[in-house]
């Protein structure tokens, strides 16, 4: 079997470390990546913890697929529970970490309790050693990386590290590796600054067996033509992730100053065209690079042509930095966006949760909400980039009373803030929304208000739900592997059969961070990139395991009913406006007021949006209050949990 | 093995549905197709008005790169004021 | 008129870094994901986005054969390379340490020396690259190609030199 991959639990207080093998049984009802790790957070945490206390568990891992030829096969997952949004906490990264750890001998690390100084892992070829780290404290993300590399005299290794945003316990602070890559939502960072633990190195020359070699080469030789063919990929591969915001802003889909207009207008310094421009001015016509094996390279790299930075390298923008950086905060230049871009990859911060608390208090201070005297003399208004800038590292270093407030995030923020501060959050269980505005499409509204990690586009998106589509061509996707002949809808402004598209892509999505390849790689953008059926074969060619799409569906939704066991035990409720399936109520009382003819206007609809949660809680097999049935834990074999399995 | 390795999959089966050179305009109830001329960099959507700037990914591949501003903002303005309450559509103008 | 041989040729400038290269290559000749086993490597200077895949240049006066002192290593007549005999090689090491370009390795697993052999004429990393970073080209091209990229660069530099004099 070439499944003989390793979960090592390490306890850094004692310094403690077991290792075992994962066995097949457990794969197959979790498979790996995120399932699994969810599992293990079920089951290695108690009700309650802090989640910055010695008591929380921090899980890190590659999927199932880590380091195989299933495309990039590149994605790292983290889980523990978040210091943002005290529920559940889940990030996951591309790069070149999760295949290192892979060939290092293990796919999942369980580590508990704190290290009394800063410690660093050092994992290298089936050993593990906790390192001394007191020399890294303080460093950025790429100065950990190369001062371990020198450290340990190998250029190869690979780390995932938390910056100085991290060690500052800022709540939403990043895990990262390489220049870029962020494990970059709920505070995934801050856990590790709470354990003293600066980074996990890893390397290895170990084996990853392949069940069948020769038909895992010859079929990720197809994979790839499905997943490069994507109209939407090749539009990645030249312009990246910054396509998607462009395409947004365009009709009026983005939020701008805070979540007051739909649209950032007259921003063709920040579109992605330009973005382009600047890159290939800095680096060359051949400027895109990517993760592990992917043939996609979705990122771009650049130097700041100007300002104080200037000529600092570093990779992206990303959709998000410029939503977080250009249109939310409505600052409409290039520079501006490439440079805080720069700053949060350095100090290890979640470029969207930043971005999006700066615009929030950028609001309260144009409402008298703030005043001068909060912000110390800044004046903290929309398109004033430069305050832009203080404020990311205001927050990242916890200086003065604003940074040190906003770094607890947006919902303890606003408790110190007080006045009506928490009307104008746009966030979900905590946490922020991305830069999309939802008004317009209720699928989307649906996705981010029910997302298990909070607000979120990347849990349960269809994002295809955008492209129009013929109804026969969405049966044949959202059909799939289990049969749906409820309604389904091409209007993207419609409630209808909506609630099955989200609970089909967060099953979709959970299968993807399971098997621990890249979401561009299935049908996130694209309606012809591989799902269910696909993921058979890359599966059982790599590890030999036979499995249907079926199966892989179900797996899905187990680990997707462990999420939401947890976010129902540490307190979630359907209509808590600070831990439940809502949306902030501007979403439903404040019309869209810039974009396409047909975008004006655009509210969401408070009785329908109520329907909608009702059908998808109903798809899950959960009650009108959201808690899964008896019924609906028995089928999926989890009426037990925790069951301590691993 | 159960798995059909020859068989396409759903989702490749759809691959021949994908057509290029042409997109969609943005205004959601039109969507109507637009086919901008080879290495024109404007197209207006004939239904609904809308004009936009093309970007070509490749000679036979465009996409929308943006509004074209002014004429986007007008019809805009135009819709708010038929559908807007006056307060909101005020909020606008500040 | 004799076959010209076909070699690996490399345009680093079109690397994205992926990796794909090295563990396909390890696939085919292995079994197994492994770069540590793959005849081609990635050296990345990560702080500036510079990777460059290096492999066997297929040497015509190539340094590991002749160094190797039991004569293992020989020209393969029909592709054209610089081929391991293992029922000769003693596992010396002496071509990893002769190998100007780094691309004779050691495979601490199967404790061979292990070098490209272009795949049997189907070479992998050049069916994986997308970017066409690598690629399986007649020994005579590579010049031609490299002279093309060269003019290239030298006329748009040109053309912009006279744009920037244009003004002035
Ligand atoms: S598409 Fe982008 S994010 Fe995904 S694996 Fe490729 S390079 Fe990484
Ligand atoms: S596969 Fe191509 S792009 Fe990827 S690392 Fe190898 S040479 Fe570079
Ligand atoms: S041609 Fe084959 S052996 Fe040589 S580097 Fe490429 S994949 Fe490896
Ligand atoms: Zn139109």
């Amino acid at each position: 079997m070439a499944l003989d991959r390793k979960v090592a639990y390490i306890d850094l207080a004692t310094g403690n470390i077991e290792t075992r093998p994962i066995p097949l049984d457990v794969r197959k009802k979790y498979l790996g990546g995120r399932g699994l790790d969810a599992y293990l957070l079920y089951n290695h945490t108690e009700k309650g913890i802090d989640p910055l206390g010695p008591k929380n568990t921090l899980m890190i891992s590659a999927g199932i697929l880590g380091a195989t030829l299933a495309s990039a096969s590149a994605r790292t997952h983290i889980m523990a529970k978040s210091p943002l949004t005290d529920l559940l906490g889940s990030a996951n990264m591309g790069g070149f970490f999760a295949p290192e750890l892979a060939w290092a001998g293990f796919h999942h690390l369980v580590i508990k309790g704190k290290a009394k100084d800063p410690v660093y892992l050092w994992i290298h070829n089936g050993e593990i050693e906790i390192r001394d780290a007191s020399n890294l404290w303080g460093k950025t993300v790429t100065e950990t990386q190369w001062a371990i590399r020198e450290e340990l005299d190998d250029e190869d290794v690979k780390c995932a590290v938390c910056g100085p945003a991290g060690e500052n316990l800022v709540r939403y602070a990043n895990v990262m590796t390489g220049i870029k890559n962020s494990a970059g939502r709920s505070g995934m960072g801050a856990v590790m600054g709470s354990k003293n633990l600066k980074a996990v190195a890893a390397r290895g020359t170990m084996d990853i067996k392949i069940a069948h070699p020769m038909d895992a080469l010859n079929y990720n030789r197809r994979f790839i033509d499905q997943i490069v063919s994507a109209k939407v990929n090749q539009t990645q591969g030249t312009l990246g992730t910054p396509f998607i915001w462009g395409a947004t802003n365009s009709w009026g889909g983005v939020r701008c100053r805070n979540f007051q207009y739909n649209q950032c207008e007259y921003a063709d310094d920040i579109e992605p065209e330009r973005l382009d421009e600047i890159a290939t001015e800095t680096m060359g016509p051949y400027h895109m690079t990517g993760c592990f094996g992917c043939q996609v390279h979705c990122r771009a790299q650049y130097k700041i042509p100007s300002g104080p930075y200037a000529g600092k390298y570093d990779e992206g923008p990303e959709y998000t930095s410029e939503g977080a950086f250009g249109g939310e905060p409505d600052c409409k230049n290039a520079v501006t966006v490439l440079t805080s871009n720069h700053l949060v990859d350095q100090w290890g911060v979640d470029n969207l949760e930043i971005g999006s608390i700066i615009s929030w208090a950028m609001e309260l201070f144009e409402e008298g909400i703030l005043t001068s005297k909060d912000t110390d003399g800044l004046e903290l208004r929309f398109g004033n980039d430069e305050a832009l800038l203080e404020m990311i590292r205001r927050i990242c270093f916890r200086e003065g009373w604003l940074g040190d407030t906003l770094a607890e995030g947006g919902i303890q923020a606003s408790e110190k803030i007080g006045k009506d501060s928490f009307e104008y959050l746009i966030q979900v269980k905590g946490m922020s929304n991305l830069h999309s505005d939802e008004r317009a499409t209720p699928a989307l509204a649906l996705g981010i208000a029910t997302g298990s990690r909070g607000s979120d586009h990347l849990r349960s998106r269809p994002a295809i739900d955008l492209y129009h589509l013929p109804e026969e061509v969405l049966r044949k996707v959202y059909g799939n592997p289990v049969p749906y002949d409820g309604p389904l809808s091409s209007d993207h402004t419609s409630y209808v059969g909506k609630a099955w598209m989200v609970f089909w892509q967060e099953l979709c999505y959970m299968g993807v961070d399971c098997l621990g390849i890249c979401k561009y790689h299935t049908t996130f953008l694209g309606a012809t990139l591989p799902n269910f059926e696909d993921w058979t074969k890359v599966l059982y060619y790599n590890t030999g395991l036979e499995m249907s799409p079926t199966d892989i569906w179900g797996i899905a939704e187990r680990c997707y009913n462990i999420e939401r066991l947890f976010n129902l035990r540490e307190g979630l409720t359907r209509d808590d406006p600070r831990k439940g399936d809502t949306l902030n109520h501007r979403y439903f009382d404040e019309p869209c007021l810039r974009g396409a003819p047909d975008v004006i206007g655009a509210t969401i609809d408070r009785k329908k949006f109520h329907k909608m949660i009702d059908e998808y809680y109903e798809h899950h097999g959960w009650d009108e209050n959201g808690v899964p049935t008896p019924e609906t834990l028995k089928r999926l074999g989890i009426d037990k949990e925790p069951s301590h399995l691993l | 093995m159960a798995i059909d390795t020859e068989k396409l999959s759903g989702a490749e089966t759809l691959r021949k549905t994908r057509t290029y050179g042409k997109f969609r305009c943005h205004n959601p109830s039109c969507m109507g197709r637009l086919t901008p001329a080879a290495g024109e960099k404007q197209v207006r959507c004939p239904v609904c008005g809308m004009e936009f700037r093309v970007h070509w990914i490749r000679p036979d591949f465009p996409r929308i790169r943006g509004p074209v501003w002014d004429v986007n903002r007008r019809l805009a303005e135009e819709a708010a004021a038929k559908k807007l309450p006056k307060k909101a559509a005020k909020k606008e103008g500040k | 008129m004799e076959p010209m041989g076909k070699v690996l040729m490399i345009n680093y400038e079109k690397c994205t870094g992926c990796r794909l290269c090295e563990l396909v290559c390890s696939v085919m000749h292995e079994g197994v994901s492994n770069p540590s086993r793959s005849r081609i490597k990635v050296v990345k200077w990560e702080s500036e986005g510079l990777y460059v895949p290096i492999s066997c240049q297929q040497c015509q006066d190539a340094p590991c054969v002749n160094v190797c002192p039991v004569k293992a290593l020989s020209r393969d007549e029909t592709l054209d390379f610089v081929e391991v005999d293992y029922d000769v090689c003693i596992g010396c090491r002496a071509c990893v340490s002769a190998c100007p370009f780094g691309a004779m390795s050691f495979d601490v697993i199967a404790k061979k020396v292990i070098k490209c052999d272009l795949c049997d004429g189907d070479p992998q990393c050049v069916r994986f690259c997308e970017i066409e970073a690598v690629e399986y080209v007649d020994a005579d091209r590579v010049s031609v190609f490299k002279k093309r990229d060269a003019a290239q660069r030298l006329s748009a530099a040109q053309k912009e030199a006279a744009a920037l004099q244009a003004q002035l």
